[in-house]
């Protein structure tokens, strides 16, 4: 079946290609940017004491996880407008994407600081460091280094997730391959480019993984 | 004992963990420079009495007074932690930083010392403590007897007045635990106020001024160790020290 792809139409749409490969990852990128502010937000409301900052922080995080990220596209495409909210599609997509990553992002966060052993930081207390220093000096770093691959993990599935924005009729990666689908019943040779332009942003993210986690093992081991 | 050289004072503690009466009336006073060894069967209040000391764990009711203050006080608290030194079963290095780094991490942070200076305390504690060559080691990159030995020079580097140990060797492999001890004994013989929860008897007998013996979460007896190992008075003491004596 790939012996027959009809290269040239492919080539003849690579202009549309490309600037549906820019908009997803530009997407992406301010969706990761919002799903991090989001998740470390979310994150440090839920692991401190006040239940009433607590709860908020909860109460998002359980919805976002419940529900598909479709239905909640949908709810912002369909609701905002009602509320007198109008904004643009792309807009709308971001925050959507940014909403939903952000309470995955939260979840990630607070299981790396909460991996860290209880016995470390009462070294800290036991030594005078106040809240804040114990966070900084010693639970963060190593939250943070466990941190990195599963959100790096998150990222590309926010990057796939992103094909979603095109059912709201924005222009991106999984759009302009459906272009060539339609215009020219060529449904393969549209998936077939589609598909390269999500492979090269994946390797892209997974040696980025790969790079870090090489330089940044606990120094001295592995 | 004179106002003056009283370090530690429980006066009536009592702590619960839910319906579990954990410290029941503990009356307890350590001198400066004293030395006192805590033993006692397993979930017999050893490790939450000495916890207690730097505030580690609140108690409901009586009054602890520590170097002149009163733990009631909670913000007085991380003053008097940096006079509280605390040494853990586990260790409980900090793994991403190197041997010097955890031990002069509070010194910096919370003494506000430059960093060079930090380094020359740190590292002639290390050098004190056997370490000399091990500076610049990670946590994982040391045998457990020497993790507890940075641990103890970790807690030394903020000059505190006070040593707590909580069974700080009973997580060593036998071979390790000389090593640690040694740098007890030294640390007890340079007039340290210390408050060991062990059951080294050897380290009790060399070093402590008094024995305590706890069983449900009460001190049941104290003495010196000369009586307490040869002519305990109650049963309990006796039972115990037979099971932990014969092995
Ligand atoms: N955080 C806690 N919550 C509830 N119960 C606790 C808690 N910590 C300790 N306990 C209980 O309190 C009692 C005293 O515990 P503690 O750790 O002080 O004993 P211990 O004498 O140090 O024992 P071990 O020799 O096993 O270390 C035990 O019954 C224990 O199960
Ligand atoms: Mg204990």
């Amino acid at each position: 079946m790939l012996g027959g792809l009809n290269t040239r139409v492919m080539l003849e749409y690579l202009p549309e290609i490309w600037q549906g490969f820019l908009s997803t990852l530009w997407l992406s990128a301010a969706g990761f940017l919002g799903a991090m502010a989001l998740g470390v937000l979310a994150c440090a409301l839920a692991i401190q004491p006040l239940r009433w900052l607590r709860a908020p922080a909860v109460a998002y995080v359980d919805v976002i996880r419940a529900t598909p990220l479709l239905a909640q596209l949908y709810f912002l495409y369909f609701g905002l407008p009602r509320l007198g909210i109008v904004l643009p599609e792309m807009l709308i997509g971001i925050i959507a994407l940014s909403l939903n990553s952000g309470a995955y992002m939260a979840e990630i966060i607070r299981s790396g600081i909460l991996s860290i052993p209880r016995g470390q930081v009462e070294a800290g207390m036991s030594t005078g460091l106040s809240y804040l220093q114990r966070m900084r000096l010693i639970v963060l770093p190593q939250a943070l280094r466990a941190t990195v691959s599963p959100v790096i993990g998150q990222t590309i599935v926010l990057v796939k997730d992103s094909s979603l924005l095109s059912l709201i009729s924005v222009v991106e990666l999984t759009r302009a391959g459906q272009r060539i689908a339609i215009d020219r019943f060529m449904p393969v040779e549209g998936l077939v480019a589609t598909a390269l332009g999500y492979l090269v942003l994946y390797y892209a993210l997974k040696s980025a993984a790969g790079a870090w986690s090489a330089r940044n093992a606990l120094p001295g081991r592995g | 004992m004179g106002q003056q050289a009283r370090m530690i004072e429980f006066s009536g503690v009592n702590k619960w963990f839910g319906p579990l009466h954990v410290l029941q009336d503990i009356s307890l006073t350590v001198g400066k420079g004293e030395v006192v060894v805590v033993c006692g069967p397993s979930g017999s209040g050893k490790s939450t009495l000495i916890r207690c000391v730097n505030g580690l764990e609140p108690f409901e009711k009586g009054r602890l007074v520590v170097d002149g203050t009163d733990l009631s006080n909670r913000r007085a608290l991380r003053a008097l932690r940096m006079e509280v030194g605390f040494v853990f079963q586990s260790f409980n290095l900090y793994p991403h930083k190197t041997a010097l780094e955890n031990v002069t991490l509070a010194p910096i942070h919370v003494r506000g010392l430059s960093r060079a200076e930090a380094e020359a305390r740190g590292r002639a504690l290390l050098e004190k403590v056997g370490l000399g060559d091990r500076m610049g080691n990670y946590p994982h990159q040391l045998s457990g007897g020497q993790q507890q030995r940075v641990a103890i020079a970790r807690s030394l580097c903020m000059q505190p007045k006070v040593m707590l140990f909580d069974e700080p060797t009973s997580a060593l492999d036998p071979e390790m635990i000389n090593e640690v001890l040694d740098v007890m004994v030294g640390l007890a013989r340079e007039g340290m106020t210390m408050m060991v929860v062990t059951h080294e008897m050897g380290f009790a007998r060399k070093v402590a001024d008094r024995v305590i013996f706890m069983d449900h979460g009460a001190i049941v007896e104290t003495a010196p160790p000369e009586t307490f190992f040869t002519a305990p008075v109650h049963a309990r003491t006796r039972d115990f020290l037979g099971k932990i004596l014969h092995h």
